[in-house]
């Protein structure tokens, strides 16, 4: 997985990150854990903590800062798609980067609406995890096709259902449709900007704009759920 | 409780046990039927202690009474077993029953109004309905019918409406017997269904947490190892993903109703290591035949893309929900298709993929259209529409 969207050209204005890029890593299996960490320290980012469940990943992040999660979604509780919210709502500044074995569907989906901004399968190269560490640190999302086929999806469904209060559904605009499609079907960022005859930067802030209407969606209905019962008066994070 | 010895056996089904045939609850429904065959018995050796005095031949009727007693015990315990529930014993019970009807008028002498049994063959009739059905209930009503009217002088208003309620209720709890042995049947099978797709998951949880993770890591460090590691990371790929898909698959299986399939879960079996498969989140439930051809469409696609590109080509298929078509489109990024290419061999008479693809959506309702441009690779898109209304002859 993963082949399309990898083979993005250098930007100019990339900072060297790697030197000090402040990396965190929750895995419940040890074994996966050294190996992801090992990885990423022999590529100069460092490895500020690691953690084999969300308890534990809860713990250590404020202390540990990190700039990027690495996170597997399957640990024991608190699973990862409630970590993800948590730690995002401690410091919104954080890159979650979702590093999944299985796939499950929905909780990918749950994940990124959470603020995931980066989604890997475990099968991906070590060069791969390595650049969609960079990129979600820079502010990038990583997509997957098949991330982009969770998420067209999830539009397709919040379209479909009807709105009661306030039409606030999210939705794309026929070029972000065309862009998250193309995503889906392989192509990588370069392929679609030569495509569609726009700049790679549009085609990036087109599918960034996909994740953050989603996220902010996600956001607007937690606060009004938390209204409707009554807890507004207790602090969000 | 009566006929309690046969309960351990009811486990195992007999050597010709029907298919709707569910032994705990015919059992249970015979047991009941012990208690009320041992009620009928007192009733029957009450009146008949009452009256034995007036009767022309008492003591023939003693030795009646003293083996439909004996009877009544041999057979609650005989229909306690189940594989004892067959021809022979329902038979014989049968024949005790019309075999004391048949003496009565020598017992009692001329002018008797009850039989000798009395309500005790309803013990007899219920059994042949509780185990033969509505079949068997009527079947012994009507054997025991024609043989009390034929053993009287006169016919009574009485006597018919005996007759009437025994005809009813034979078949009537012969009904009863059926349904609720159908019942517990399809509950047994719930039952097991859902056990099964439990297990499923819990093995679906224990593969991931091990064999899965492991898998993904020999992928990974493979390369690292040289050649050989490379060719153990590309082989532990291809099980990692052939094994997530079946752990993955299952729990969809009882959510679609019969006759229709979840093309999302059935295109996602085609993931493998050159091939990518991208679903929406929800399932995309379609007719199961519909489903079959759109995914036998797809596999054509696919066995294009490894003769004409090559064996380990990379290609993507998209699964997408327009609100009035499933949308699949299968992309490589081989040399492409020539223009025209297709028309020029199906007019040919090679009809390849234009059939097996064009001819199949057509078929469907539906259209193939494919977008080919030197050096951007081949996009076949297959539109299915969601309501089929007309279907276009091929």
């Amino acid at each position: 997985m993963g082949q399309g969207e990898n083979d993005q050209p250098d930007q100019p204005d990339q900072p060297d990150v790697s030197d000090a890029l402040r990396v965190m890593v929750v895995d419940d299996h040890p074994m996966w854990r050294e190996g992801v960490a090992r990885d990423l320290t022999e590529d100069g980012m460092r490895v500020v903590a690691t953690a084999a469940d969300g308890r534990e990943a809860l713990a250590r992040f404020p202390a540990a800062r990190p700039q990027v999660l690495v996170l597997d979604l399957q640990i024991p509780e608190p699973r990862g798609v409630e970590v993800t919210a948590r730690v995002v709502a401690l410091d919104p500044s954080v890159r979650v980067l979702i590093l999944s074995a299985s796939g499950e569907q929905q909780d990918v989906l749950d994940a990124v609406k959470a603020g995931a901004t980066g989604y890997l399968v475990k099968s991906a190269s070590r060069a791969e995890l390595l650049e969609a560490v960079r990129r979600v640190a820079l502010g990038d999302t990583v997509f997957t096709p098949g991330l982009a086929g969770l998420v067209l999806g999830e539009y397709r469904r919040l379209s479909d259902t009807p709105t009661t209060a306030g039409d606030d559904t999210p939705r794309l605009t026929d070029r972000e449709t065309e862009v998250l499609r193309l995503v889906a079907k392989g192509l990588s960022y370069k392929q679609i900007a030569e495509r569609l005859v726009l700049s790679h930067r549009t085609v990036q802030n087109h599918v960034q704009n996909t994740l953050r209407k989603l996220q902010l969606h996600n956001r607007v209905q937690l606060v009004r759920y938390a209204i409707e019962q009554g807890l507004d008066d207790e602090p969000l994070g | 409780m009566v006929g309690t010895p046969g309960v351990a056996r009811e486990g195992e089904p007999g050597p010709a046990a029907r298919a709707d045939e569910h032994g705990p609850v015919q059992a249970t429904l015979l047991r009941a039927l012990g208690v009320l065959r041992f009620v009928v018995l007192a009733n029957a050796l009450v009146l008949y202690a009452l009256r034995s005095g007036d009767y022309a031949h008492p003591r023939l009727g003693w030795v009646v009474v003293a083996v439909l007693a004996g009877w009544t015990v041999v057979a609650v315990w005989a229909y306690g077993r189940r594989s004892w529930r067959r021809a022979p014993l329902l038979v014989a019970d049968l024949a005790v029953g019309l075999g004391a009807i048949a003496l009565t008028p020598y017992v009692k002498g001329e002018g008797f109004s009850a039989t000798l049994p009395g309500f005790w063959v309803m013990g007899v009739v219920l059994a042949w309905a509780v185990v033969w059905r509505a079949p068997g209930g009527l079947a012994a009503a009507a054997a025991v019918s024609v043989t009390d009217v034929s053993i009287r002088d006169d016919f009574t208003q009485a006597n018919y409406g005996n007759i009437f309620l025994l005809v009813l209720g034979g078949a009537v709890v012969g009904f009863l017997s059926i349904l609720l042995q159908q019942t517990a049947s399809q509950r047994d099978r719930a039952e097991r269904a859902a056990a099964a797709a439990g297990e499923r998951q819990r093995l679906a949880r224990v593969v991931h947490d091990g064999v899965l993770q492991v898998l993904a890591l020999v992928q990974r460090r493979g390369p690292e190892l040289g050649p050989e590691g490379a060719e153990l990371g590309r082989l532990a790929g291809e099980q990692e993903v052939r094994l997530r898909g079946l752990v993955q698959t299952g729990s969809s299986e009882l959510v679609a109703p019969l006759g229709e399939r979840d093309l999302a879960r059935l295109l996602a079996e085609l993931q493998a290591a050159h091939v990518q498969v991208v679903v929406p989140g929800t399932p995309a439930v379609l007719p199961a035949e519909t489903a079959g051809e759109v995914v036998s469409a797809v596999e054509s696609c696919l066995s294009n893309v490894r003769h004409h590109v090559g064996r380990d080509a990379p290609a993507w298929v998209l699964l997408e929900e327009l609100p009035d078509a499933w949308v699949v489109t299968v992309r490589d990024e081989g040399p492409g298709i020539p223009e025209g290419r297709l028309e020029e061999s199906a007019a040919q008479g090679r009809l390849g993929v234009h059939q097996s693809v064009v001819g199949r959506l057509r078929d469907l309702g539906g259209e193939a259209t494919v977008r080919s441009a030197p050096g951007e690779g081949t996009e076949w898109e297959l539109r299915v529409p969601r309501h089929p209304g007309r279907r276009e002859p091929a």
